[in-house]
C-alpha cells in the first residue's frame, strides 16, 4: 500500500527503520568523539574499535537467539574465561609435546567451542529439564563458569601457547584480523539462519507463543536446547579470540560480556520479553557499544567506568523501546 | 455398524487427587459435527488436551479409525490427521499470518538451502492465501503479522489454519469466543463446510445457540463425567441448559 513517493515518505520510512536510526546513532558518536580528540578518526583507533567489536558480536549474536526465544543468557561472560582457561591448557600441553603451531590452534579452537557448548546445554539441562528460570539457570552457571575458571587458572592467565595465535590477531585486510574476518562470517551465517530458515522461524515462534510453537508441533525443549548451546557455544569461540589477542588464556577475561551483550541485543531493538530482534541491529548495537567505550577513553574518561555507561545503555534503550510500543519494556 | 472415526473410551485424568475426567466415552464419525459442552471445570478442556494429544490420560484407551493409538505430544496427533484449534493461544503474534499458516510444517527452498533449513517464503505465503481462501473466510494479507489483526481476522487464521491441515478430525475450542455475530456465522459455515469435506468435527463451545445451530450430535460433561450423549434434535435451549447445569436429567 506504499504509494508514498514523495521525500517526505521516504523519510518517515527510514526514519521509521531501527537500522537506519542506529546507524547515525553511531556516525553522530564517531561525530562527537572526534570533535573532542582527532586522534579518534584514525585507522588505528577504528581497528582497536573493530577489535573490541569482534568478541562482544560474537557473545551478542547468541545472546540474540537467547533473548528472542523468551529468555536470557547471563554466562555468557564466564564461558569466554573459562573456555580460554581450558583452551589455554591444552593448547601450553601441546606447545610442550612439540606440535605443530596451526594444529594447536585448530585443536584450541575446538577445545574453546566445545566448552562453550557444554556450558550452554548445561544451561539448556536446567531450564528444560530442572524446570528454572533462563534468569536463574544462567546465573548459576554464571558464578560456576567464573569460579572453575580462577580454580582452574590459580586466577593467572596461563600462557606458553603458540605465539602464532598473536600473529593471527594483525591486521592484514584493512582493519581486519584473521579472527575479524572469521567473526564477521559467522555473524552473516547466524543471521541467515535467524531471518531465512527454520532454526530462525521457530526461535521467534517459541519468543512470540511458546504454547502456539508446542501445539504445533514444535519440539520446544529441543530447540531451547540447541538456542542456548549456540550462545555457548559462540561465547567458547569469543573465548579463542581473546586468547589470540592476548597470547593467554585469562579468568578475567570476558569480565562483564553479559552486560555487553545484553546492551547489544536491547540497542538493536530485540524484546526482552521474545519474539522480536534482528541480527543486523544485534551487529550494529555491538558497534556503538565498543565505540562508546573506545570513544570514553579516548577522550580521558577512567576505564572504569565503562560498566556504569553500559548499565546506562541498556536502561536508554530499553527505556526508547517502551516508547515506541506504547508499553514499558520489558516489564511484562 | 461401523466403528467411530475417533473414539476414547473410559478415560480417566487426575491432576494430583483432582479427578478432572472420570471414565468418560466418547466417540466422533467421520462427516459429523458433535458439540461438547459443560459447564466450566467440567472437564471439557481436559478432554481436548487428551483427544489433542496435550496431555496423556491418567487411564484409558484411544482409538483412531479403528486402532488404539497413543499420543506422546500433539505433533503425534497432528501427524495422525487429528487437528486442534485451542482457545485464544493457538498463534505466534509476531509470526506473519503465513508463518502461522505453516508453522511446524514448513516449506524449504530446493536443493541444498532447503536441506540447511532455508525456507520458501513465497511458496507459503501463496499457499496461505489459497489455503484459507478455499476455507471461505475474510483473509489477512499472507504477510501481515498476527499482532496487525483484529480478533475476528486472528481467528480466521487459525480456524483456516486448523481445517486446512485436518485430514481426519478437527477440534475446535471455543472458536466463536470474541467474534461478533457475522464472524461467528461465518466459523459456523467453515464447520459445515469441514463436515462435507467428510471430517469429524468437534465443537466445544458455551454459545449454546450456536452448538444447537450446527452440531448433529452432543455430549454433555459435568464434573469428569458424560451425563448425555443424544441427537442434537432431542435439545432445546431449556433442555440442554437444564442438562449442563444438573437441575433436570435426560429421560
Amino acid at each position: 500500500m506504499s504509494t508514498e513517493q514523495s521525500g517526505a515518505g521516504l523519510a518517515k520510512r527510514l526514519f521509521g527503520n531501527q537500522q537506519f536510526l542506529l546507524l547515525l546513532v553511531w556516525f553522530a558518536m564517531v561525530a562527537f568523539f572526534s570533535a573532542f580528540n582527532s586522534i579518534f578518526f584514525s585507522t588505528a583507533v577504528f581497528g582497536n574499535i573493530l577489535l573490541d567489536w569482534a568478541p562482544v558480536a560474537l557473545m551478542a549474536v547468541g545472546q540474540t537467539y537467547v533473548i528472542i526465544s523468551g529468555g536470557i543468557d547471563l554466562s555468557v561472560g564466564s564461558t569466554v574465561a573459562l573456555s580460554g582457561v581450558v583452551t589455554a591448557f591444552q593448547m601450553q600441553y601441546m606447545m610442550n609435546s612439540g606440535r605443530n603451531q596451526w594444529l594447536i590452534i585448530f585443536v584450541g579452537t575446538l577445545i574453546a567451542a566445545i566448552t562453550g557448548t557444554v556450558i550452554g546445554l548445561v544451561n539448556g539441562f536446567l531450564i528444560t529439564k530442572a524446570r528454572i528460570v533462563p534468569f536463574i539457570a544462567t546465573l548459576v552457571t554464571m558464578g560456576a563458569a567464573s569460579g572453575l575458571a580462577i580454580v582452574y587458572s590459580g586466577g593467572a592467565p596461563i600462557g606458553g601457547g603458540p605465539d602464532k595465535a598473536i600473529t593471527l590477531s594483525v591486521p592484514w585486510l584493512g582493519p581486519l584480523s584473521t579472527p575479524g574476518i572469521i567473526v564477521i562470517a559467522i555473524v552473516l551465517v547466524c543471521g541467515l539462519f535467524l531471518h531465512r530458515a527454520r532454526f530462525g522461524r521457530y526461535t521467534f515462534a517459541i519468543g512470540s507463543n511458546e504454547f502456539a510453537a508446542r501445539t504445533a508441533g514444535i519440539n520446544v525443549n529441543r530447540h531451547y536446547m540447541k538456542v542456548y548451546a549456540l550462545s555457548g557455544l559462540l561465547s567458547g569461540l569469543a573465548g579463542m579470540y581473546f586468547y589470540c589477542r592476548l597470547g593467554a588464556g585469562a579468568p578475567t577475561s570476558g569480565y562483564g560480556g553479559e552486560l555487553d551483550a545484553i546492551a547489544s541485543v536491547v540497542i538493536g531493538g530485540a524484546a526482552l520479553s521474545g519474539g522480536v530482534g534482528k541480527i543486523s541491529g544485534t551487529v550494529l548495537g555491538a558497534l556503538i557499544l565498543t565505540t562508546t567505550t573506545s570513544g570514553l577513553i579516548i577522550i580521558g574518561v577512567a576505564p572504569d567506568w565503562k560498566q556504569v555507561v553500559v548499565a546506562v545503555l541498556i536502561a536508554a534503550a530499553v527505556l526508547l523501546q517502551g516508547f515506541k510500543s506504547g508499553t514499558r519494556g520489558g516489564s511484562r | 455398524m461401523t466403528s467411530p472415526l475417533y473414539e476414547v473410551r473410559n478415560i480417566s485424568k487426575k491432576y494430583g487427587s483432582v479427578i478432572a475426567l472420570d471414565g468418560a466415552d466418547f466417540q466422533i464419525n467421520a462427516g459429523e459435527i458433535v458439540g461438547l459442552v459443560g459447564d466450566n471445570g467440567a472437564g471439557k478442556s481436559t478432554l481436548v488436551k487428551v483427544l489433542s494429544g496435550a496431555h496423556k490420560p491418567t487411564s484409558g484407551q484411544i482409538i483412531l479409525e479403528g486402532k488404539e493409538v497413543s499420543w506422546n505430544s500433539p505433533r503425534d496427533a497432528i501427524e495422525a490427521g487429528v487437528e486442534t484449534l485451542y482457545q485464544d493461544s493457538g498463534l505466534a503474534p509476531h509470526l506473519t499470518v503465513s508463518a502461522n499458516v505453516f508453522l511446524g510444517r514448513e516449506k524449504y527452498l530446493p536443493g541444498l538451502l532447503g536441506k540447511f533449513g532455508f525456507l520458501d517464503n513465497k511458496a507459503m505465503n501463496k499457499e496461505a492465501h489459497e489455503d484459507l481462501e478455499r476455507v471461505g473466510i475474510a483473509v489477512p494479507a499472507s504477510n501481515r503479522s498476527i499482532a496487525q489483526l483484529s480478533g475476528g481476522q486472528r481467528q480466521a487464521v487459525a480456524i483456516g489454519r486448523a481445517v486446512s491441515w485436518a485430514s481426519k478430525v478437527i477440534i475446535l475450542d471455543e472458536p466463536t469466543n470474541h467474534l461478533g455475530a457475522r464472524q461467528a456465522g461465518e466459523v459456523l459455515e467453515v464447520m459445515k463446510a469441514a463436515r462435507a469435506k467428510g471430517l469429524g468435527v468437534i465443537f466445544i463451545s458455551h454459545t449454546l445457540p450456536h452448538v444447537l445451530a450446527v452440531t448433529d450430535r452432543i455430549v454433555v460433561l459435568r464434573l469428569g463425567k458424560i451425563v448425555a450423549n443424544a441427537p442434537t434434535n432431542e435439545f432445546d435451549a431449556e433442555r440442554l441448559l437444564g442438562t449442563i447445569t444438573g437441575l433436570n436429567q435426560l429421560q
